[in-house]
């Protein structure tokens, strides 16, 4: 590294790049031991076809569709967050816009390569790419997805251009790439201009390409007539849960990295009661989608509807769903409405549970309609095997090895925007509260008006 | 101590390099969601899903090229060479 002078305290941030201490090799190899896992559970399934799953008929969704749905929803973590905070020139955004852009991109890989899991044999992708009609929702996935996957990836790299200058003329390693990826940044006058056009461009962009993916994901459900998926409110109702979701695994990630590469002067309590304040409110909106959804299912008392509705609320099912109530609802309250609890650890606390109840929504959403088909087929039962096991344990540890080599080639919080809330940040919040307030020379308060 | 620095006419190709990845990654999309209309169109197979929906998704992608061309071309061939107050001590 050149000196710590010319970046200040913020060298800091570097600090995780050029140096590798020994928690960084325990983690890969614990992650790569996930990954392995995975990779073996994989392996089995290619050479033996689904039949080692648990997947069968009628049930032949389970857990690689439900970790499908559950990652495309976390993917909403960095887009959407990012883009509203930006938009909203959210100050506090500054420390964790970076975090919340690699775990979209992160998990969009993963999420869509559990699709290629629960195909059996992966060749049959193609045949999307060859004979595809889209009149199927499965369809319109694939596509939003893509556009989604090119405009997070974009749009992640649109503000690391910057700090990728910084780590070219500081950091002693991965040199070339650095350059070349640096794009001839001098932090001109006019290259500000671009960057920030596009930056703004994008962040207008990604919110309906956003919103549009886990719509479209919910239509997978909710344009079939099956029981308990044929529901007008399942775009919006899947776009909450994704947020809400999103939202926690971000917090979690925020706080893993902060103890792991010592953050606390950029991460700090505020972040997390502003982004717990915000999970609080999206509980509450979850819990509304959530009741209406089941309320009219209800009062409808259709006979095929009911036979789901009573195996998610007193049946085979029932151990999940109110195990996901308590963790989307019950402890998110507790925990995070109530101010003395709302400290970092009881945010954590609400956010892993947050994070648990939304697999389990999806999961309850996708088995107990397959097991109680509209079809007069035989009902199913689903219980994952080993193989589902260890490629959902291989995902999730592909997804935290993919997060944490990131970390060692990029800063994981964005150094120039760190900066730039030092230089331009405050002078622009006064500016701003400034005109929010009426103008006390053009707004005179009458005597009369005074009483 | 510092590394040397990359050769200019390299650092330039692969920087054109990842650009042209994009381009064949946007028109190898537009191309699919094109060759799928075109099959609709010979079977008959409801045609009108496939326009509606190409109509809405191949402007994104071209925008998203556009901006694309837009950042690396207005980055790399910045003339002026007048620093940012907050870059200009590290260079």
């Amino acid at each position: 590294m050149k000196s710590d002078e010319t970046l200040g305290s913020d060298a800091h941030l570097l600090r995780s790049i050029e140096e590798t201490g020994r928690g960084f090799y325990v983690a890969v190899g614990l992650l790569l031991l996930g990954v392995l896992w995975g990779v073996f559970a994989y392996g089995t399934q290619l050479t033996h076809g689904l039949g080692v799953t648990g997947l069968n008929q009628p049930v032949s969704w389970g857990f690689y569709v439900t970790n499908f749905v559950f990652f495309i929803g976390i993917s909403h973590a960095g887009t959407l967050i990012s883009a509203i905070l930006r938009m909203a020139q959210a100050e506090w955004r500054r420390p964790i816009t970076r975090m919340a852009e690699v775990i979209t991109v992160m998990v969009l890989f993963i999420g869509a390569g559990n699709i290629i899991l629960d195909l059996g044999r992966p060749d049959r992708a193609l045949n999307v790419l060859l004979y595809g009609r889209y009149q199927s929702p499965l369809l319109w996935d694939a596509t939003s997805i893509s556009a989604y996957l090119t405009g997070s990836v974009f749009y992640l790299y649109l503000p690391l251009i910057p700090d990728i200058a910084i780590l070219r003329d500081h950091s002693s390693k991965y040199r070339f790439l650095y350059t070349v990826l640096a794009l001839g940044w001098t932090g001109s006058k006019r290259q500000i201009r671009i960057l920030d056009r596009a930056i703004a461009i994008m962040a207008v962009v990604v919110i309906p390409v956003a919103i549009s993916v886990h719509t479209v994901v919910s239509f997978v459900f909710s344009m079939t007539l099956q029981p308990g998926w044929h529901s007008t409110i399942f775009g919006p109702y899947f776009v909450v849960g994704a947020i809400f979701s999103g939202i926690a695994a971000l917090i979690i990630f925020m706080l893993i990295f902060r103890r792991a590469y010592g953050l606390e002067n950029y991460l700090k309590y505020i972040h997390f009661k502003y982004l717990g304040l915000l999970l609080l409110t999206m509980s509450f909106l979850w819990f509304y989608f959530t009741f209406a959804e089941y309320i009219t299912a209800f009062y409808g008392n259709e006979p095929e509807e009911m036979k789901v509705f009573w195996a998610k609320f007193t049946g085979d099912q029932a151990i999940f769903f109110w195990t996901m109530v308590i963790c989307n609802f019950v402890i998110p309250m507790t925990l995070i409405g109530i101010a003395r609890l709302r400290t970092i650890t009881g945010i954590l606390v609400a956010s892993i549970s947050v994070c648990i109840g939304m697999w389990l929504e999806r999961f309850i959403i996708i088995v107990p309609t397959l097991s109680h088909p509209r079809l007069p087929v035989e009902t199913g039962s689903y219980l994952p095997s080993m193989v589902e096991w260890g490629l959902m344990v291989g995902c999730f540890s592909l997804f935290g090895l993919f997060y944490l080599l990131f970390t060692k080639f990029f800063p994981i919080i964005s150094i120039w925007e760190i900066r730039e809330g030092r230089e331009v940040g405050f002078e622009e919040v006064v500016e701003r509260v400034k005109s929010y307030l009426p103008n006390e020379e053009k707004t005179p308060i009458s005597e009369g008006a005074r009483g | 101590m510092k590394a040397q620095r990359p050769n200019p006419r390299t650092v330039r190709a692969a920087q054109l390099g990842l650009l042209a990845v994009f381009w064949v990654s946007v028109i190898g999309i537009i191309s699919w969601i094109v060759r799928l209309i075109q099959l609709s169109l010979e079977l008959h197979d409801i045609p009108s899903a496939s326009i509606g929906i190409s109509l809405v998704a191949i402007p994104v992608f071209l925008l998203l090229l556009g901006l694309a061309n837009y950042v690396f071309l207005g980055l790399l061939w910045d003339d002026s060479h007048e620093a940012h107050p907050s870059t200009d001590d590290e260079r």
